[in-house]
């Protein structure tokens, strides 16, 4: 693995312990494994030079300095606050689960948040983070000073789990409460009467937000890599269920992947961007996610 | 079906096991805690369902296995054949296949002739009779043949060179009475019923009763023409010719004549005429050049051959293996101190040496003053009239010359050198310590006083020749009272209880005391009548001519080398016998047993040297003296009274059904069971 992408790889940031430390490797790990910086800024006010890299975009050529010097140079601006960020993070019981040796859905969310937070303060875009179960639970207002990061870090690092997922309720209420326009990232199992979720969804579009789901399972509730007798008890409901995994698993992944599929499907209909997040993989699938729409919003 | 062994049928209780296990045993389940629960819930149902399909149909195979394993150890068999009906008659054929049927005079040979009489019988007997056919010289039966069964079984019996043996015949006929008290039981004997024959029915002390007893006695209708080489011995060498003496006798009722061979490999006698008259038992000479086999084989194969052209040739060859004993020199130093001490004892081996039957000695005088360690390169045999000083002073050779296999004999005289004796006495050269010298009469023991195990093996033939002579005849006029190496072994004592003869191991070699002078200055041995076989006993080993031949049928032996002899224990050794067959042979005694001869002919050694054992026909076998008949239907009515069948209550103690063993079919399942368990166990957890 190289040294980079080491930083994206969750279980070695929950080693790291510290929640500002690891949204700031996390960030960037994650840039300086990209190509040069395509999504520095999107401001008019300069910032600095930096040598020209193939695939730099020709218009941010310096030409004055090229007819000076015959050496080309991209000009850098600072990036303008343009964006509200709303970061849904589920805290429900279930976010809890963690398989054979990954790192729990909760934290794997909050390093997640953590990092966006982290790279969207830099972008001086504002950020709020919300903390939910059944009900929200904390919520952080929006703003885009540098020191906010310290906030949502602090928020992020006394979350507890608790309680069931109640996500239709709490969209709705963030659809209700959220009094700028921006984008949404939920993060969450979505282990929830998905109609009802389509209908919170449904609701923060309606208001135009943009939307974004990143849609966090462990590696064992995608696969059941199970072998033996086992019975599986509910994190939110303590219901119980004996059974014989290695009988059920083909069942199991192809109503998993029926879930996903339809979640994805609605989502796309709605122009919800989806984002199967698997907590034994990198981070950074999420970035560019986030990147990319972010762009588009640009 | 049925089971041979019932009672492991017990253990198929042992399902009990796995039935309690399936009955009582709780899965035990992993606690792990999940999310997902809902989408485990739809496969539940069947998933449970598969289970417990699964652990039935495992628990079905297991106990199947075990089941199975029970029937397999209760040995299962399977009722082949009912016999509800039995045979109408049982018929019993004797049939002789002894060499003397290979008799031919001219219009087929006696064997042809009984297998065309046995079909006739066979073809006139009953179509649902049992047909039982014995051979009495092989001693092989053919039994429960139909008709048809029974011409073809007929076909395939062969003449052995053996003679015909009817006690097993009459024992199985006398179980079969037993057995079935219902069908009629009918004897057939066939065969030329010569003297060896009769003999056999004469030596039968329990007769078979029997419903119906027919015989037929294949004679020849012409005069019976058979001569036979019987026996033969060796009557000696002579100037390297070996005479053996063929004992040819005339079986037949015409007066025989031809001529008797000798054949030695490639080399062969001039023909013997023989002619010998009806009844006659005739010894004749016959020579045989063996100078240049008797050099390099011990043991020759010598084949006897007569040509008379008479109605049997199978008896005309016998086969007698010769041994030979090996021709070589004993070279002999006789020590002395010049005043003749030795003369009695050289003469006495030159006149041994003269003797044909010796090897060839070839005796050195030498004086104690001109005695050099080159004196010792060739010798033999060093023999020292006395403990001279100038043997203490080459006791270091002496000692090399005899742990090489060399051989020292020390004669006692007055004049005994201490210094010497004493010398040779602390190197252990010399057997016996001599004491003090009594002048004084003394007797020598007849009997040799060495117990089986401290005979030393290469003097046992000349020790038992030394003790035909009348020792005790022989009086000795003076003696040491000598004291034994702890390691030597007292072969002769005197009258008087002190030593005579002492001999010890030495290396590979031998030293030898002798309690007397070589002269007769202290005794009268070497002027006595035995002195030639007190010589030849110093030298060792005497000449033996060895006959080695034996009759068919007996346990045949070879003689074992040392080096078999040696490693009895840890390897195998291997004879060829008359059939061209290699057997493993036993080692005991110093002999080889081969374990059946295989028939008529020659039995020898795999391994150097090559030792033969003639294999001939059983004595008196071809005597075809034509039997007469009312001795014949007098003994088989004696061997086999014809009495009516008792009535035997068989049910439930013989029972005649006839039993397949089907555990192979069992094995077999168990195994195929034992490969679709895991498979089962596998497929079924998807």
């Amino acid at each position: 693995m190289k040294v980079s992408r080491k930083y994206l790889d969750p279980v070695m940031l929950s080693r790291l312990g510290n929640i500002d430390l690891i949204a700031r490797c996390a960030v960037e790990g994650f840039f300086s494994g990209l190509h040069p910086s395509p999504f520095h800024g999107f401001s008019v006010e300069y910032s600095d030079h930096r040598d020209y890299q193939p695939g730099d975009e020709l218009k941010f050529l310096d030409w004055k300095v090229f007819g000076r010097s015959d050496k080309l140079y991209i000009k850098q601006f600072q990036q303008e606050t343009n964006v509200t960020v709303y970061i849904l993070l589920d805290s429900s019981r279930s976010m809890q689960f963690s398989g054979n040796g990954s790192v729990r859905k909760i934290d794997y969310g909050s390093y997640l948040s953590a990092a966006l937070s982290y790279l969207m303060l830099g972008q001086s875009d504002s950020v709020s983070l919300i903390l939910f179960g059944e009900t929200i639970r904390e919520r952080i207002p929006a703003r885009s000073r540098r020191t906010h990061l310290n906030v949502i870090l602090t928020a992020l690092e006394r979350n507890k789990v608790s309680g069931q997922t109640d996500l239709a309720e709490v969209l709705h209420t963030v659809a209700e409460t959220a009094n700028r326009r921006g984008l949404v990232i939920l993060i969450s199992d979505l282990l929830d009467d998905i109609d009802d979720i389509y209908k919170g969804l449904a609701h923060l579009r309606y208001l135009n937000h943009d939307v974004i789901i990143f849609h966090t399972l462990d590696h064992q509730e995608l696969k059941l890599d199970y072998e033996g007798l086992i019975q599986f008890e509910d994190l939110e409901s303590k219901a119980a269920l004996r059974t014989f995994p290695e009988s059920l698993k083909h069942s199991y992944q192809d109503a998993v992947s029926d879930f996903i599929e339809d979640i994805e499907k609605t989502a796309g209909k709605s122009g919800i961007d989806y984002c199967l997040l698997d907590t034994s993989e990198p981070l950074d699938k999420a970035f560019l996610a986030y990147l990319a729409k972010r762009k588009r919003l640009m | 079906m049925s089971f041979t062994a019932f009672i492991f049928m017990l253990g198929g209780l042992a399902v009990v096991g796995p039935l309690l296990a399936h009955l009582l045993a709780k899965p035990r389940f992993r606690r792990v805690p999940f999310t997902m629960l809902r989408f485990l819930r739809a496969g539940q149902v069947e998933s449970q369902s598969r289970r417990r399909f699964r652990d039935l149909l495992m628990l079905l195979l297991r106990c199947a296995i075990i089941v199975l394993i029970a029937m397999l150890f209760a040995q299962p068999r399977l009722v082949a054949e009912q016999e509800t009906e039995e045979p109408a008659a049982v018929y019993y054929l004797g049939l002789d296949n002894s060499q003397s049927m290979a008799y031919s005079d001219g219009t087929g040979s006696y064997f042809d002739k009984m297998v065309d009489s046995a079909k006739e019988y066979i073809g006139k007997g009953d179509e649902r009779g049992e047909f039982n056919i014995f051979s009495l010289a092989s001693g092989q039966w053919s039994k429960g043949l139909n008709k048809e069964q029974a011409l073809g079984a007929v076909g395939k019996v062969a003449i052995v060179p053996d003679k015909a043996d009817i006690s097993d015949f009459v024992s199985a006929l006398s179980e079969r009475r037993e057995k079935k008290g219902h069908s009629e039981v009918s004897v057939f004997l066939c065969s030329d019923f010569t003297k060896n024959t009769l003999k056999e029915f004469l030596e039968v002390s329990e007769p078979a009763k029997v419903d119906n007893i027919s015989f037929k006695a294949i004679v020849s209708s012409k005069a019976v023409s058979n001569a036979s080489i019987t026996d033969a011995h060796v009557g000696g060498i002579v100037d390297g010719k070996l005479t053996l003496n063929v004992t040819v006798v005339n079986y037949g009722e015409t007066s025989q004549s031809g001529l008797v061979r000798a054949k030695v490999g490639q080399e062969s006698s001039e023909g013997v005429e023989v002619t010998v008259g009806v009844n006659e038992r005739m010894v004749f000479p016959v020579s045989i050049d063996i100078k240049s086999a008797g050099k390099e084989d011990s043991y020759l194969p010598v084949e006897l051959s007569l040509s008379s052209g008479d109605g049997l040739v199978e008896d005309d060859t016998f086969y007698l293996a010769v041994s030979l004993p090996e021709q070589k020199s004993i070279n002999v130093v006789l020590l002395d101190s010049g005043i003749g001490e030795t003369f009695l004892l050289k003469t006495a081996f030159k006149a041994l040496s003269r003797m044909e039957s010796f090897d060839t000695i070839n005796v050195k005088q030498v004086l104690y003053s001109d005695f050099q360690v080159s004196d010792m390169g060739k010798a033999d045999v060093i023999i020292c009239s006395s403990i001279h000083s100038r043997l203490g002073g080459m006791s270091g050779e002496l000692e090399n010359f005899v742990s090489t296999g060399g051989k020292i004999v020390f004669f006692m005289t007055e004049k005994a050198e201490s210094r010497s004796l004493m010398k040779l006495w602390q190197s252990g050269l010399i057997s016996a310590l001599p004491g003090d010298l009594v002048k004084g009469q003394a007797r020598i023991e007849p009997r040799t006083l060495v117990s089986e195990s401290g005979t030393m093996e290469s003097d046992d033939v000349a020790l038992k020749a030394l003790s035909n002579y009348k020792l005790e005849t022989i009086v000795l006029t003076g003696y040491f009272e000598c004291k034994g190496h702890a390691e030597s072994v007292c072969q002769w004592r005197l009258d008087n209880g002190y030593g005579f003869v002492y001999v010890k191991r030495f290396g590979n070699g031998s030293t030898v005391f002798i309690n007397s002078s070589a002269d007769d200055s202290l005794g009268g041995l070497t002027k006595s009548n035995a002195s030639l076989a007190f010589c030849r006993y110093l030298l060792g080993r005497s000449t033996q001519i060895g006959e080695h031949s034996f009759r068919y049928g007996e346990r045949a032996l070879l003689d074992a080398s040392e080096m078999e002899m040696q490693f009895a224990d840890e390897k195998e050794f291997w004879v060829e016998t008359c059939d061209g067959k290699k057997h493993r042979a036993a080692i005991a005694e110093s002999l080889l047993i081969i374990p059946s001869a295989g028939g008529v002919g020659w039995v020898k050694t795999l391994a150097k040297p090559v030792r033969y054992a003639g294999i001939n026909l059983v004595e008196n076998e071809t005597n075809m003296v034509r039997p007469a008949t009312e001795q014949i239907a007098a003994l088989t009515g004696r061997v086999f009274p014809v009495a009516p069948a008792e009535q035997v209550e068989t049910a439930g103690v013989f029972s005649d059904n006839k039993y397949e063993p089907i555990w192979k079919i069992f094995a077999w399942i168990i195994i195929g069971l034992l490969l679709i368990e895991p498979v089962v166990a596998n497929r079924l957890k998807r």
